[in-house]
């Protein structure tokens, strides 16, 4: 199948979302909530674009509008750019603390709307992407909480969790960075809970929380691992070449 | 009934009621909202291991819906309407009326654990406004001088 984006003739599959064919075909389009490894989150709304079906055109979000029949595809029409500043401008609102929100503001030339009222310095946009990421490594640590204006990401009673093993994933997944992660000497702290630390045997960096290794060694059947991800890589490509004689 | 005084002998009929299925968790947290007037922690616990799920999720349930609460209510909910028409016709007074007779405000339970009040948007009857119901039962055109018989007759009552 052959679409149409701005202009850029593109093939595609049946039911393959836009987002990723604009990606395959180096045309930007903008994004916060989402995750190659996580898809179908779809509510930043940032990426929305323009889609013109046999002379009718609809507003439709990139990451998660499959691709069904011929279209044509405007990822900065007159209609984009205004809706999309107006997303942008309230997730601003909704998190004045993130960079990442007022760099897109700033790209996108978003005006400020002054009826916008700015109540905290939060970066998170409640995407709830760190929630769907801890549950699909089967944690389930944390979660949305409340909802309306009182929604918030959060462990249950806002306790320590008893099922988190400091693995950060919420963190790495996190679009604007604003899940806390300290880590000191030894153990890292993250959502009120500090776990030690293993070190690597090899080269000393810490290889992860001594909770998230036990966890994945007992899912793997395997004893605990001794080296960080990049010295098992190293000893891997080490073992393979000396077996292929490089 | 305070958290401490809950067992788990409590919570088990009501988790038996429904199969093993996380469909049900809505279901079992009503029963457990109906029989303990909140979901003690306890509860939630429980459910999350018969369930087999994470309490996280669960957490996340009872917090999202109005009906279900994590603290504990009243045996007697009062509901006032605060819609536009019942508003109009003096909801606030009615609220400082039983503020005075009660001592409780919106979203607070009463020393003894009888009543609790709630503020709502509209029930739907603006032609009695202004509106009350308690556990399900409508008084219309209500004043603050009927406030008080209201009460205690309910104070002596049963739970429905």
């Amino acid at each position: 199948m052959l679409i149409k984006i701005d202009g850029k003739e593109c093939g595609c599959k049946h039911g393959e979302f836009i987002l990723e064919v604009a990606k395959r075909n180096g045309i930007e389009i903008p994004n916060l909530c989402h995750h190659e490894g996580l898809p179908g989150q779809g509510c930043c709304r940032v990426c929305i674009v323009e889609v013109e079906i046999n002379g009718w055109r609809n507003i439709v979000t990139a990451c998660v509008y499959p691709l069904e029949r011929e279209c044509e595809v405007f990822t900065n029409s007159p209609r984009v750019i205004k809706q999309r500043a107006m997303v942008l401008a309230l997730l601003h609102s909704l998190a004045p603390g993130s960079s990442e929100v007022s760099e897109l503001c700033e790209k996108y030339n978003v005006p400020s709307y002054r009826r916008f009222v700015k109540k905290n310095d939060t970066k998170c946009i409640l995407c709830g992407l760190c929630a769907k990421a801890c549950e699909s490594l089967g944690t389930g640590a944390i979660s949305t909480v409340n909802r309306g204006t009182g929604k918030a990401v959060t462990t249950p009673y806002g306790e320590p969790s008893y099922e988190c093993v400091g693995c950060a994933s919420c963190a790495k997944v996190c679009p604007t960075g604003a899940i806390m992660v300290e880590e000191g000497a030894g153990s890292r702290k993250i959502w009120g809970k500090k776990i030690p630390l293993l070190k690597c045997k090899k080269c000393g960096e810490p290889a992860g929380t001594y909770m998230e290794l036990r966890r994945a060694a007992e899912k793997l059947g395997e004893g605990m691992p001794e080296l960080c991800e990049a010295c098992r890589k190293k000893e891997i490509a080490e073992k393979l070449a000396s077996i292929y004689g490089y | 009934m305070p958290e401490q005084n809950i067992t788990y002998e409590d919570i088990t009929p009501l988790l038996l009621k429904y199969p093993k299925d996380q469909r049900h968790a809505l279901a079992i947290m009503q029963d457990m909202q109906r029989h303990f007037n909140y979901i003690p922690r306890k509860g939630l616990e429980a459910l999350a291991d018969y369930l087999g799920c994470h309490i996280s999720g669960l957490y996340s349930m009872a917090t999202f819906y109005k009906s279900l609460s994590l603290k504990p209510k009243g045996r007697h909910i009062i509901k006032v309407c605060d819609g536009t028409a019942c508003h109009i016709r003096g909801a606030v007074n009615l609220v400082s009326g039983i503020e005075r007779v009660l001592g409780i405000s919106a979203d607070e339970v009463t020393g003894d654990g009888e009543f609790s009040l709630e503020l709502v948007n509209c029930l739907g009857s603006c032609a009695l406004a202004p509106v009350m119901v308690v556990d399900d039962e409508y008084y219309g055109k209500v004043t603050t001088d009927r406030l008080p018989e209201i009460f205690d007759a309910l104070r002596g009552e049963a739970r429905p």
